[in-house]
């Protein structure tokens, strides 16, 4: 049996466990089964980006505890998740400088393996969120606490749902792909990564989380001076090969893609097209502009019939006024190399 | 802190008393052709307690922005009353011929249309736009179908010539032997099964100098716009959904489950039985509208005339964008959260409802008064229990 007490599921919600003081447990978790993986996460761990400018920007990671010692680092974003779709995951979280959750966004386990504090409970010490995914796709995971500061400042990372064949197909039986690439955009307002306080603005100070004036542009990670030729951005393929493109956006920015070759959208949101009457897959010619609203994902094959490079343009635009961030200069760029 | 209860009507003055906002969700039924509004201002309660100067169209004398609702075909009346002491006018962009331009400081003008395909609306005063629309003039207009049946027969919120095939198959897979869908198909004609998401935000300030007299620029509104409070039907946080339980002791509750104005927002129900949500943006903002537990399917959209189309592409999504005066309908399949492990569910030691948030990812919108996560444009709908 699971200790329920001090969550959502025992304790009556208020207008202050719903906001500024909401439920902090650490539970067994309910209806356990036994996990074919698990994946040990600890957060939040600190950790500096130096940004083209020299400025050093103080970001907040998940550390995979699940790589043994010596071979594990912090990295922004936090650190991958892959597995397979049908495996029973146990998520272990960790806590350390306060309380956290772990919500897999995209995935839909029970509300208490869900992450999100005033529905059920946040994490005090720790927690095995159990889920088995069952759609294969592209999928994130974030920190739901107090998330407007948490996410920003780099609790999440990339979770990818392979077919249970493995990497290769987007699904069974569904179109395969030779090269890989997730494309993860990011933008940072350096004020909000000068914040220390975790539970800033949570109890009713006015800390300016309505407000962001992004300066910083990254894409998986790497600043927009670095995009075009880092290995973890730009891509490279032979002629033939399929590439698979799983496309993220982190930022608190609409993302305005343009592609210079065509594409084919093959996937959205962790869930496939092309499966049912009601969504074919859509084919996007090269040089169309299309938009991904926060949190959004596409999945995206590229098969370029000539050798050649092609470029990749990425706007971070404002949810208000629709223009191009920081005056203009909010914008990644990156490469298809076809040899 | 305290929470948001009281809307002052025709406060411009300092003249009314509060009311409480015992608004019966404000809903006027299909059978109505004839409708009645009031524009007025108001000083609204904010979630944090803050107070803001508003305007709103009311039906009779304390229903702000009431969800009109009438069917396909109909000849609709609407008169609006000018109850301001600047000019008003009204629009449901898409249904042109639903246009009251501009309406002096205390006359009343008239507006007689038939109802166009069925479909989502939006009604706001075009005056001076976007300056009236975003101090609060704005509403949902529901247009139901006569029939809304697919040729197979299933229900849907669209009418048989304007539904693409997409849209059809979809509504067909619903209760229809597909193993995804167990359950019951959608039903109309059931406000349980057909919820209403209309977000909007606030920037204070903006409020603050209209209240004051000043003369603002509407082609200057956009650029300077800096929410610092969220709504989805004009709440917030805490009030957007109910909480069972939550009312009996709780002094600053005044309405009961049955009135809540929440119950238009929440989703509830059993697993199997699918649930419309009509979502749609009265603001400046856009949206990144994420919901958790299950992915929604988006049925609908506008072109470029505001006018409502079915969907060509049924996306199954757990996010969509919803940008200024956007409306798209969207079902929630009630499917089993179909990433609890098989061999749990249902699930033994974890109590019915299951529930699940519903937020913008945005999450700048999280925020009432700069803080307070997550008093902003969020909710979360509830699975009382499974098939």
């Amino acid at each position: 049996m699971s200790n329920l007490e001090d969550t959502a599921f025992e304790e009556r919600l208020t207008f202050s466990t719903f906001g500024c003081d909401p439920f902090k447990a650490d539970p067994r978790t309910p209806d356990r089964e036994d996990a074919d993986v698990t994946i040990r996460l600890e957060g939040a761990e600190g950790m500096d980006l130096r940004a083209p400018d020299g400025r050093k920007i103080k970001v907040w990671s998940f550390e995979n505890k699940s790589v043994p010692d010596g071979q594990r680092r912090l990295t922004y974003p936090s650190a991958p998740i892959r597995v397979r779709q049908g495996q029973i995951v146990h998520t272990r979280l960790s806590t350390s400088k306060g309380p956290h959750t772990v919500h897999h966004h995209g995935i839909e386990p029970s509300t208490a393996n869900d992450g999100v504090g005033h529905v059920s409970f946040e994490v005090g010490d720790s927690y095995t969120y159990q889920w088995q995914p069952s759609s294969p796709g592209t999928f994130f995971y974030h920190c739901h606490r107090n998330t407007v500061l948490h996410f920003e400042l780099g609790m999440f990372g990339l979770l990818i749902v392979d077919p249970p064949s493995g990497p290769g197909s987007i699904y069974e039986g569904g179109p395969t792909y030779d090269v890989e690439q997730a494309w993860v955009a990011d933008d940072m307002d350096p004020r909000f990564h000068a914040i220390s306080n975790h539970d800033a603005g949570l109890c009713g100070l006015d800390v300016g989380l309505n407000r962001f004036e992004p300066k910083y542009f990254l894409l998986s990670g790497v600043f927009n001076n670095r995009t075009m030729t880092d290995s973890r951005t730009m891509v490279s393929a032979k002629l033939g090969q399929r590439i698979l493109i799983r496309l993220l956006n982190a930022s608190y920015s609409i993302l305005r893609v343009a592609l210079g070759c065509d594409a084919e959208w093959v996937a959205c949101d962790g869930r496939n097209m092309g499966q049912d009457p009601w969504c074919d897959t859509v084919p996007i010619p090269a040089g169309t502009p299309f938009e991904l609203t926060t949190a959004q994902r596409y999945d995206l094959i590229l098969s370029p019939p000539a050798r050649g490079t092609y470029p990749v343009r990425m706007e971070f635009r404002h949810w208000i006024t629709g223009e191009i961030q920081d005056r203009g200069a909010g914008v990644v760029q990156t490469k298809v190399v076809v040899s | 802190m305290k929470r948001r209860t009281f809307m002052q009507i025709g406060a411009a003055g300092g003249a009314a008393a509060a009311i409480g906002m015992k608004t019966a969700s404000g809903i006027a039924r299909s059978s109505d052709t004839e409708f009645a509004l009031t524009i007025s201002p108001a000083n609204t309660e904010l979630i944090d307690g803050t107070w803001v100067y508003t305007l709103s169209y009311f039906l009779g004398s304390s229903r702000p922005s009431p969800e009109i609702r009438v069917t396909e075909g109909e000849e609709i009346s609407i008169t609006v009353t000018n109850k301001d002491t600047q000019t008003h006018g009204f629009a449901i962009p898409g249904i042109a011929s639903a246009t009251i331009p501009a309406i002096e400081p205390g006359a009343t003008a008239h507006v007689v249309f038939k109802a166009p395909w069925a479909g989502s609306f939006l009604y706001v005063d075009p005056y001076k736009e976007p300056l009236n629309r975003i101090l609060g003039l704005h509403g949902a207009f529901i247009v139901e179908a006569e029939e809304g049946k697919t040729p197979y027969g299933s229900e849907t919120p669209f009418s048989g010539p304007k539904q693409t095939p997409q849209v059809q198959a979809l509504f067909d897979a619903l209760g229809g032997g597909d193993p995804r869908f167990p359950g019951d198909q959608w039903r109309r004609n059931d406000l349980r099964r057909d919820k209403l998401w209309l977000f909007s935000q606030t920037d204070p300030a903006l409020n603050a100098r209209v209240a004051a007299g000043e003369m603002v620029d509407p082609a200057k509104v956009k650029a300077n716009f800096v929410p610092r409070y969220f709504t989805i039907n004009g709440l917030s946080g805490y009030d957007t959904a109910i909480h069972e339980g939550s009312h009996s002791d709780d002094d600053d509750d005044d309405w009961d489950d049955d009135d809540n104005p929440a119950g238009r927002i929440m989703p509830s129900g059993k697993e199997g039985e699918p649930c419309l949500i009509r979502t749609m943006n009265a603001g400046l903002a856009n949206h990144s509208v994420h919901i958790h537990g299950n992915h929604c399917f988006i049925l609908s959209g506008v072109d470029s005339e505001y006018r409502n189309e079915c969907a060509l592409y049924c996306f199954e999504r757990d996010v969509w964008q919803l940008s200024p005066m956007q409306r798209t309908d969207v079902l929630l399949p009630f499917k089993r959260p179909p990433d609890i492990p098989l061999s749990a569910w249902p699930p033994k030691d974890e109590p019915f409802p299951l529930r699940y948030v519903m937020h913008c990812h945005f999450e700048l919108s999280q925020t009432a008064g700069g803080g307070n996560y997550p008093q902003g444009a969020v909710t979360h709908w509830e699975m009382t229990a499974p098939l």
